[in-house]
């Protein structure tokens, strides 16, 4: 019933960026209606790499809501006492809600490129799936450091809008500072596909990154790690 | 049947800086029986019911809850197996419905009595279908102690259980304490309502600016306490009654009141020794122990 509980809180904000990130992508393609000849074909691969782009700004967006919530948001809002007082431990209650918070994103990334995929197909202009799979690989893989900083976020942060705040400030401040700094570490190329995009193609090419993908999940994982030290340590 | 505590913490402290919220609380509570954690608001209740319950860690001292050491985490849990619990702002979840909420709890515990969830749902008069954040409070009070009163826990501990309910619902609730005793359940419950304390209460634990100052069962307090009004030819010899059990004396002119927790029999033969004029004895309400009690500390 945990689980339960956990689609239940965050089932609003899931189904709300889940459809707003399909139809956008539904309408942003639906543009190659007009790309039919076959040597617009960049183009089109272009449009894909560029829906990319806002795919992952609202998708990050998206996940840093999902990761919001657990037990010291419900302090805040006084459901903690509820919560805490049933017999589970402190690191399921968290678990749990990264779990559902996985399954939530793996959706938000599958779903709307399974949308270009279909829309494309639609529209007589067929794109392949490697590229689709690379697409929503480069996003989950990448992209997981976003959804673990804004479970460490709430883990740390109490207030029902501070919390958000705070991880979405983290998000654009990361954003400058790999942009600036950081430049060959920067993520957020790593997420779009930006470091393997072929600029006379517009499609995806050479090996999925796996080194960069396993840097993102393993400062996913000590951040989800730190959570956890972080929660069982609370008093509430 | 046992008779080993349900509750037993040693020197339990809990701090927040440089002020104590609860210092060096011994406290025993018995099974079988229902206890009464009596204090004005502040007096460090619900943090000594959090720190039960493994929600706030002890600065220093130790606790167990039905033979689970409340710092150990794993032991804790187990324990919260057995206990049932009512949060004093009544928490439930908002966006679920009276029917899911009912649901959810049901999941976690073996001891659920599916049929005693119903029955209470249809006296409580609680809409299944509605969700829990249209509630009334009172609703939401009944809810929560629904949640509770359907287990067969082994302890049941309450923070303010009345608040929000009306008198019907508040007699409902005395009477389901009284019938969850008589089941073998020991409860735990803090009040600021003091006539239904006195009502249900077998034993009272009064606490004050953490600290705990009456540990004693309802009717030891009621044989104990007294309240003796004596009048004098010529001005109260005050000083003569500051004897072991007096805990206050007030003088009025040739009238003076003396409240004892114990050794009664001697305030009145030391009157009697000093030719007192009147001497009258009157037992003490709940009420009267607590204000003096807290007021003296």
């Amino acid at each position: 019933m945990l689980w339960y509980k956990a689609w239940l809180e965050t089932r609003s904000r899931f189904l709300t960026c889940l459809a707003t990130l399909t139809i956008f992508c539904a309408v942003f393609v639906g543009h190659a209606q007009g790309l039919i000849r076959p040597e617009w074909k960049t183009d089109y691969n272009r449009l894909l790499f560029v829906t990319q782009q806002f795919v992952v700004i609202m998708w990050i967006l998206a996940v840093v809501l999902l990761g919001m919530g657990g037990i010291v948001r419900e302090r805040a809002i006084g459901t903690s006492s509820l919560t805490l007082s049933l017999p589970v431990s402190r690191a399921r209650l968290l678990g749990i809600r990264v779990g559902m918070g996985i399954f939530e994103a793996i959706a938000l990334a599958v779903v709307p490129w399974t949308t270009i995929f279909l829309v494309s197909f639609l529209a007589r202009m067929p794109i392949l799936i490697s590229q689709v799979g690379f697409y929503v690989l480069l996003l989950l893989g990448g992209g997981s450091a976003y959804f673990a900083m804004a479970v460490l976020v709430s883990s740390l942060v109490e207030g029902e809008y501070t919390a958000p705040a705070v991880a979405f400030g983290l998000v654009l401040l990361t954003a400058i500072v790999f942009d600036a700094w950081l430049r060959p570490f920067n993520l957020w190329r790593l997420v779009t596909g930006d470091f393997y995009i072929d600029r006379h193609t517009y499609l995806l090419s050479g090996h999925f990154p796996l080194l960069g993908t396993l840097a993102s999940l393993s400062a996913a994982a000590l951040m989800l790690l730190a959570s956890v030290g972080v929660i069982q340590r609370r008093e509430f | 049947m046992t008779n080993t505590p349900v509750i037993l913490t040693r020197d339990l402290t809990k701090s927040y800086g440089s002020s104590a919220a609860v210092q060096e609380l011994n406290l025993s509570v018995g099974p079988h029986r229902i206890t009464a954690f009596l204090g004005q608001n502040g007096a460090g209740k619900s943090t000594t019911i959090k720190m039960l319950l493994g929600m706030v860690r002890p600065s220093c001292g130790e606790g167990t809850v039905l033979g689970k050491r409340i710092n150990n985490a794993e032991e804790n849990r187990d324990m919260r197996r057995k206990v049932a619990y009512v949060a004093e702002n009544k928490p439930l979840y908002g966006y679920m419905t009276v029917e899911q909420t009912v649901r959810f709890a049901s999941s976690f515990y073996s001891d659920w009595r599916a049929d005693v969830a119903r029955r209470l749902l249809n006296e409580y008069k609680l809409p299944p279908e509605r969700k829990v954040k249209a509630l009334s409070k009172g609703m939401r009070t009944k809810l929560a102690l629904l949640l509770a009163f359907a287990r067969h826990p082994e302890l049941l501990i309450l923070d303010e259980p009345s608040e929000g309910l009306d008198p019907v619902g508040i007699e409902h609730l005395l009477q389901m304490l009284v019938a969850q005793a008589a089941e073998g359940v020991a409860i735990f419950f803090s009040s600021h309502q003091i006539a239904e304390v006195e009502r249900v209460a077998d034993h009272v634990c009064i606490l004050d600016n953490g600290h705990l100052l009456v540990d004693a069962s309802l009717d030891q307090l009621r044989q104990s306490y007294r309240r003796i009004d004596l009048v004098f030819a010529s001005a109260p010899p005050e000083r003569e009654f500051r004897i072991t059990g007096v805990e206050k004396i007030q003088t009025k002119g040739h009238q003076m009141r003396v409240f004892a927790s114990t050794n009664a029999e001697a305030v009145i033969q030391r009157a009697r020794d000093l030719d007192a004029v009147s001497v009258e004895v009157a037992p003490v309400g709940l009420r009267d122990i607590f204000l003096e009690t807290v007021k003296e500390n």
